[in-house]
């Protein structure tokens, strides 16, 4: 019997995702739990190990649109139920991710040519864009199976309106011309963060305060653990310490829904991580309810998922608060982005030795930066100061957590 | 005049005795009316109150619903009282080509001011003969007006309208409801016209319409779709025909989307109809697919587990919200 290659769910929330690309050529022979596809949803890239061992029978070609559960591909036991299979369904043209992953853009100075075939929009849709001569094409549909629904076409009517596109300038011209080295589709993860981020900016009115931390606890509370032989990171620390000032400071753990500000009461606190692959912020759910250890842990299997291209869904969704921290970069100090729905960010600098003066006199001390940007609108500067001074209080001494 | 709290049973009572101290002409007619005022209590302090005006009839549904319209013909203003709503088909060839025709026929030379009382749907264990919601039979014959009230001020309201209405009246109270209570206005003049409907809950995300029962599973589920950020309006049919498409449509042309939430089975129900019509004549306004919950194709189970399983619940209603507000 064949075994069927179907789509699993990653998350709650998933529906659909695209198959992005066939590990394997048709017919190849496929080892149990060697990546066989790559999937892409709207926030995580999935290499689907193989649920079992066969010949290849892919149904489903590179950049379709499947739903979960459906089955993409079959892997038949050997040749004869492979050309059976082949009978029966026949195989999608594969093209394997190798070939088409360096695109090579030889004719990139020439516009994209219209979408051929129908578009999918609501009535509502269609009816907005035609009111506002907007064309449907150049579009993105964020409903089901890429649907253009109204919000996308509001959305659209919103971006300034681009001047009816000049011709690609002419190379006969012999002016200067620019050609890219690289055309990068704006898909998955980098859609979500390019959406993510302008309606971050567009929608809040964002702030950031600065302020400075010493650091010495920190040092050496994470010295004492180490020769505890339960090392603890920087994040760890700064998850708690963020979480337990949010448990003191409720109004900044909020989102604005509507005319409403919803003041949550979990407290899950994200964390920006970078596997090379587009940010990431995996979310440690419950931080103020959980240990020291318990958040480090939580940290390490996410990270660790995330490394193996493992992070579902609902790991990466629903937080309240983020936490950024550049200082491995050697990054002083910056003004973080609030990551929608959420209203506030901290961003963590590096540490550093640093000349203080104390009681008339220069010491050197460890210190850090603390930034926090956070939404003007729903959180006033006093309230948003209030929380910094906390999380800053915490961070200088750790036991004031206890 | 203050509103009080009153069952949906008391709120009945009191709109019958009103009508019935008003006009004399008005009078009850059914099976096992005066010894328990009727069989759910519903006629509580008619019988002491109007001898003679509230009528126990033979158990014949057919002879019912042919008195009632009789009496109609003759000048007097009946309220036949169906017991179960599932036993109508006995009195069918009665209402729907006697009832619904007659002034049609007789060129508007008689008027027929008849009130049926059905008390119809499920959840109270009754089986597949005692649990049903017809009102889409009725909807879909021409010469009658269909009433399904759900809170107590509507039994009310609605009750008094149908009674005053020169035309046969079909009004479906659902039975689990009778005891529910809520705000009723004293006033004995207080008419909800036919054709109304009510925005019973405001939101700009989704419209949920419904009616009868219906309407408690769409304030469950809108309160806790607004937990998870979508703000659902609701629209309270209350009349099912003639139907106020302006109410229907304004809704729409705010939220864009809906969901058609009733408990009589889905197939040919009226949430087919209110779709085919929000379809047709708002098609430009409509950003997602038209979604209806309902009860599932089957007869209603006697088994509590499969009775409750074949109902439509709040769960469902909040899924079809979200599915169609795709989040």
């Amino acid at each position: 019997m064949a075994i069927e290659i179907a789509v699993p769910k990653l998350g709650l929330t998933m529906e659909e995702a695209v198959l992005v690309a066939w590990k394997a050529a048709p017919g190849a022979r496929v080892r149990q739990e060697e990546i066989v596809l790559v999937l892409e949803t709207d926030k995580v890239t999935f290499e689907m190990p193989s649920p079992g061992e066969g010949l290849l029978h892919p149904l489903v070609a590179a950049g379709s649109r499947i739903a979960v559960g459906e089955v993409v591909g079959y892997l038949a036991v050997d040749e004869a139920e492979l050309a059976r299979l082949a009978a029966e369904k026949p195989a999608a043209a594969v093209r394997l991710e190798a070939a088409a992953a360096a695109r090579p853009t030889a004719a990139a100075a020439t516009p994209p040519a219209p979408p051929s075939g129908r578009i999918k929009a609501s009535p509502a849709a269609r009816a907005i864009a035609r009111a506002h001569g907007l064309e449907l094409a150049g579009i993105a549909g964020s409903g089901p199976g890429g649907r253009i629904v109204r919000a996308d076409v509001l959305r659209a009517l919103e971006q300034p309106r681009p001047a009816p596109t000049a011709p690609a300038p002419a190379a006969a011209a012999g002016g200067p011309v620019l050609t890219a080295l690289e055309e990068i589709p704006i898909t998955g993860v980098r859609r979500a963060i390019f959406r993510n981020m302008h309606a971050s900016l567009s929608t809040q009115a964002q702030i950031t305060l600065h302020t400075e931390a010493a650091a010495e606890a920190l040092l050496r509370l994470r010295q004492k653990r180490k020769e505890a032989g339960a090392p603890v990171s920087y994040n760890a620390l700064f998850v708690q310490a963020i979480a337990r000032a949010l448990r003191r400071h409720p109004r900044i753990n909020a989102s604005v829904e509507g005319e409403t500000i919803r003041v949550w009461r979990e407290i899950h606190v994200g964390v920006a991580m970078d596997f090379g692959k587009g940010l990431l912020v995996p979310k440690v759910r419950h931080a103020d309810a959980k240990t020291l250890e318990e958040i480090e842990a939580e940290l390490q299997r996410l990270a660790e998922a995330g490394r193996a291209g493992r992070l579902t869904l609902d790991e990466l969704s629903l937080g309240t608060f983020t936490l950024t921290n550049l200082g491995a970069w050697g990054i002083d100090r910056f003004t973080p982005i609030v990551n929608p729905p959420e209203s506030a960010i901290l961003g963590v600098g590096r540490i550093e030795e640093k000349p203080v003066a104390v009681a008339g006199e220069v010491r050197i001390e460890a210190r850090t930066t603390l930034s926090l940007t956070f939404d003007h609108r729903i959180i006033d500067g006093a309230a948003g100061a209030a929380f910094l001074q906390t999380v800053c209080r915490f961070v200088e001494e750790p036991a004031l957590m206890l | 005049m203050s509103d009080r709290v009153l069952t949906a049973s008391a709120a009945l009572a009191e709109a019958l005795i009103e009508e019935m101290t008003r006009d004399e002409r008005i009078f009850i007619l059914g099976e096992d009316l005066t010894a328990h005022a009727g069989i759910f209590g519903q006629f509580k302090g008619i019988p002491e109150r109007f001898p003679g005006r509230i009528l126990d009839t033979p158990i014949s549904e057919t002879c019912i619903a042919g008195c009632g319209v009789g009496a109609a013909l003759t000048g007097m203003r009946p309220i036949v009282d169906f017991h179960f709503s599932d036993f109508v088909t006995c009195g069918m060839d009665e209402l729907c080509n006697q009832a619904a025709k007659i002034r049609y026929m007789f060129g508007g030379q008689v008027k027929l001011p008849l009130v049926v009382w059905c008390p119809d749907g499920a959840g109270l264990r009754a089986a597949a003969q005692h649990s049903q919601s017809l009102e889409a039979w009725f909807v879909h014959t021409p010469g009658l007006k269909v009433v399904v009230p759900s809170e107590p001020a509507d039994v009310k309201g609605l009750m008094k309208a149908s009674i005053r209405d020169d035309n046969p009246v079909m009004f479906f109270q659902h039975k689990r409801l009778f005891r529910r209570e809520g705000p009723v206005p004293e006033d004995p003049e207080f008419l909800i016209p036919l054709g109304r409907a009510a925005v019973k809950r405001e939101g700009r995300d989704v419209t949920l319409f419904t009616y009868g029962s219906g309407y408690f599973l769409c304030q469950e589920a809108a309160a806790e779709l607004a937990r998870g950020g979508i703000e659902a309006e609701i629209v309270d049919l209350r009349t099912l025909k003639p139907l106020d498409f302006e109410t229907v449509a304004a809704s729409l042309r705010k939220t864009f989307r809906a969901v058609v939430v009733h408990e009589a089975c889905l197939t040919g129900g009226f949430g087919a109809e209110l779709v085919a019509r929000i379809q047709a004549e708002l098609f430009d306004f409509l950003d997602a697919p038209v979604l209806r919950v309902a009860a599932k194709d089957v007869p209603i189970p006697f088994s509590p587990p499969l009775e409750d399983f074949v109902l439509p619940r709040a769960a469902d209603v909040v899924a079809a919200a979200r599915s169609v507000c795709n989040r």
